[in-house]
C-alpha cells in the first residue's frame, strides 16, 4: 500500500518506466495498486501513463524506438487504460463531446490515429473512428451525423497531408465552418497547420487530449 | 527564386544509397557523387544535419563546385531547414524517391490515387532489407514470431499491393523480382511490376535547371510549403 506521497510519486515513475520499456504486466499491476491505493485515477493517468508515452515519443523521435517499440508502447498504453476507463465513466465526466477522427484521403497509416482515440477516449471523448483514407465528404458527413464537436485528421505523408486543406473547405462548404479541426502527423507543422485554417495542431499523441478539451472550451488540466 | 548556377566548378550530388544506381548512371568526371545511410529517413532531423554538414564543408572551398545537387525529395521533412552557402543547392521538387523511381510527381499521384495501399519496392530498398520479410525477421529476432506478427500487420494491415519498380540501372533485375514477389505472396497483396523512367534521375544531372527542380541560391532555407501547393 502507497503510505505517503512519496511512495505514490514513485510508483508512477515506474508505471511510467513501464510504459516505455514494455512490461504490460508491470503496467496492468502498477495500475492496479495505484487505483486500490486510492489514488486518483486522472493523476495515473497524466503522471503515470502520459509521461510514459511522452519519453517513448521522444525516442521514436531520436531514433531511438521504431515502429515495434513504438507499438509495443501503445499497447501498454491501452492497458492501463482499459482499467481506468470505467473509473473515468464513473466519474460522468464523458461529457468533452464527440470527435470525428480519421488518417486523410489516400493515407492508410493509422498507429498515431489509434493511439489518439485511446486517450482521448480517455479524457472524456467520445470518439467516432471513420478509419483511414477518409475523403473530405465522408468527414463532412460524420461530423452532421454525429454532431461533432472537433473533427481530428492524421497524415503520414506530406504527398496527402493536403488533403486536410481540402476537408477543412469541405466543411465550410457544408456549413460546419464552427467544428474545431484538430491535426497531426509526423510531417504536419504549426505553419501548415495555420496555413490550412486548422484550429489545433499537435506535435505528439499524448498532447492531443488536453489540445482537444481546450479546443471546446474545457479545462486541459481538470484532468 | 530562379537562379543561375554558377559556372566554375563540378557538380556535387549528394544523394541516398538507394538511388546510388540509378544516378551513377549519368555521372561523367564532371559531377561527383556523394551517398547517406538510407536510414536517416527515419530520423528526418539527422538528415538535414547530415546534408548541411557536407554542404557546408562543399561550400568552404572556393570554385570547387558550381552547385550541389540533392538526390533526395522532402522526405517527411528530412531537407527542412537545409541553407545553402555560397554554392547554389538543388533539389528536385518531389515529396520523396517514389516519385524520382516513378519518373514524375504525377506518376506518383496517379498510382497513390489508384491505389493507396500500395508498398513500394525497388531494387536498391531491397539490397538494404527494407522488404516487409526483412522486417519480420529483424523484429521476430528481437520479439518473437508472435509479436513480429502483430507488429507487421499493424503496420501494414491497410495495405493491398506490392510493386516493384523497375528503373532499369539493375542487370540482375529476376532476382529482385523474385523477393518482390515473395513479399507479396507473404502478406497475401497482389503483385504488379512498374517501369520506372529515368527521367528525373537524369535531369537531376544533367539538367539541373529544369522546372521540376528548385534552386536554392546562397543563404535561401529549403522550407516545406516549397513542395505543396497550399
Amino acid at each position: 500500500m502507497l503510505s505517503n506521497e512519496s511512495a505514490a510519486e514513485n510508483v508512477l515513475a515506474r508505471l511510467s518506466h513501464a510504459i516505455v520499456i514494455r512490461d504490460f504486466v508491470a503496467v496492468r499491476e502498477l495500475t492496479d495498486g495505484l487505483i486500490q491505493a486510492g489514488v486518483d485515477p486522472f493523476r495515473v493517468l497524466n503522471y503515470g501513463l502520459i509521461p510514459g508515452m511522452y519519453e517513448a515519443s521522444g525516442r521514436f523521435r531520436k531514433g531511438e524506438f521504431y515502429i515495434p517499440e513504438m507499438l509495443m508502447s501503445s499497447r501498454a498504453l491501452k492497458i492501463g487504460l482499459d482499467i481506468l476507463k470505467p473509473l473515468i465513466r464513473a466519474r460522468n465526466v464523458n461529457d468533452a463531446g464527440r470527435v470525428v477522427i480519421g488518417t486523410v484521403q489516400y493515407d492508410l497509416h493509422d498507429i498515431g490515429k489509434n493511439m489518439i482515440i485511446s486517450l482521448l477516449t480517455g479524457h472524456g471523448f467520445e470518439v467516432i473512428d471513420l478509419g483511414v483514407d477518409v475523403s473530405p465528404q465522408k468527414f463532412v458527413r460524420a461530423v452532421e451525423k454525429n454532431e461533432a464537436r472537433i473533427i481530428a485528421m492524421s497524415a503520414l505523408l506530406t504527398s496527402t497531408m493536403l488533403h486536410m486543406k481540402a476537408t477543412i473547405e469541405a466543411l465550410r462548404a457544408a456549413g460546419l465552418g464552427e467544428v474545431k479541426v484538430l491535426v497531426g502527423g509526423a510531417p504536419v507543422t504549426p505553419i501548415f497547420a495555420q496555413k490550412i485554417g486548422a484550429d489545433a495542431y499537435c506535435r505528439e499523441a499524448y498532447s492531443a487530449p488536453a489540445v482537444a478539451r481546450k479546443l471546446v472550451g474545457l479545462d486541459p488540466n481538470a484532468f | 527564386m530562379n537562379v543561375g548556377l554558377l559556372r566554375e566548378g563540378k557538380k556535387l550530388v549528394l544523394a541516398c544509397e538507394v538511388v546510388e544506381k540509378e544516378i551513377a548512371r549519368y555521372l561523367d568526371g564532371s559531377c561527383e557523387l556523394r551517398c547517406f545511410d538510407y536510414g536517416l529517413h527515419r530520423t528526418p532531423e539527422n538528415m538535414a544535419k547530415a546534408l548541411q554538414s557536407e554542404i557546408d564543408t562543399a561550400s568552404a572551398r572556393p570554385g570547387a563546385y558550381r552547385a550541389i545537387v540533392l538526390g533526395y525529395g522532402l522526405c517527411s521533412n528530412g531537407i527542412v531547414g537545409i541553407t545553402a552557402r555560397t554554392v547554389p543547392v538543388v533539389v528536385p521538387r518531389v515529396h520523396d524517391c517514389i516519385s524520382l523511381f516513378l519518373g514524375s510527381t504525377q506518376a506518383y499521384k496517379a498510382q497513390a490515387c489508384q491505389c493507396p495501399g500500395t508498398y513500394y519496392l525497388t531494387p536498391g530498398w531491397i539490397d538494404k532489407g527494407e522488404t516487409p520479410m526483412s522486417k519480420y525477421a529483424g523484429y521476430a529476432a528481437s520479439y518473437g514470431e508472435e509479436t513480429a506478427r502483430w507488429v507487421l500487420h499493424e503496420e501494414l494491415k491497410h495495405y493491398t499491393r506490392i510493386v516493384l519498380i523497375n528503373t532499369g540501372a539493375y542487370t540482375a533485375i529476376d532476382s529482385y523480382r523474385q523477393i518482390a514477389r515473395k513479399n507479396a505472396d507473404f502478406l497475401g497483396l497482389s503483385y504488379e511490376e512498374l517501369e520506372g523512367p529515368s527521367t528525373l534521375f537524369r535531369r537531376l544531372v544533367l539538367d539541373s535547371t529544369h522546372e521540376d527542380m528548385l534552386i536554392m541560391a546562397g543563404g535561401e532555407v529549403i522550407r516545406q510549403e516549397m513542395f505543396l501547393a497550399i
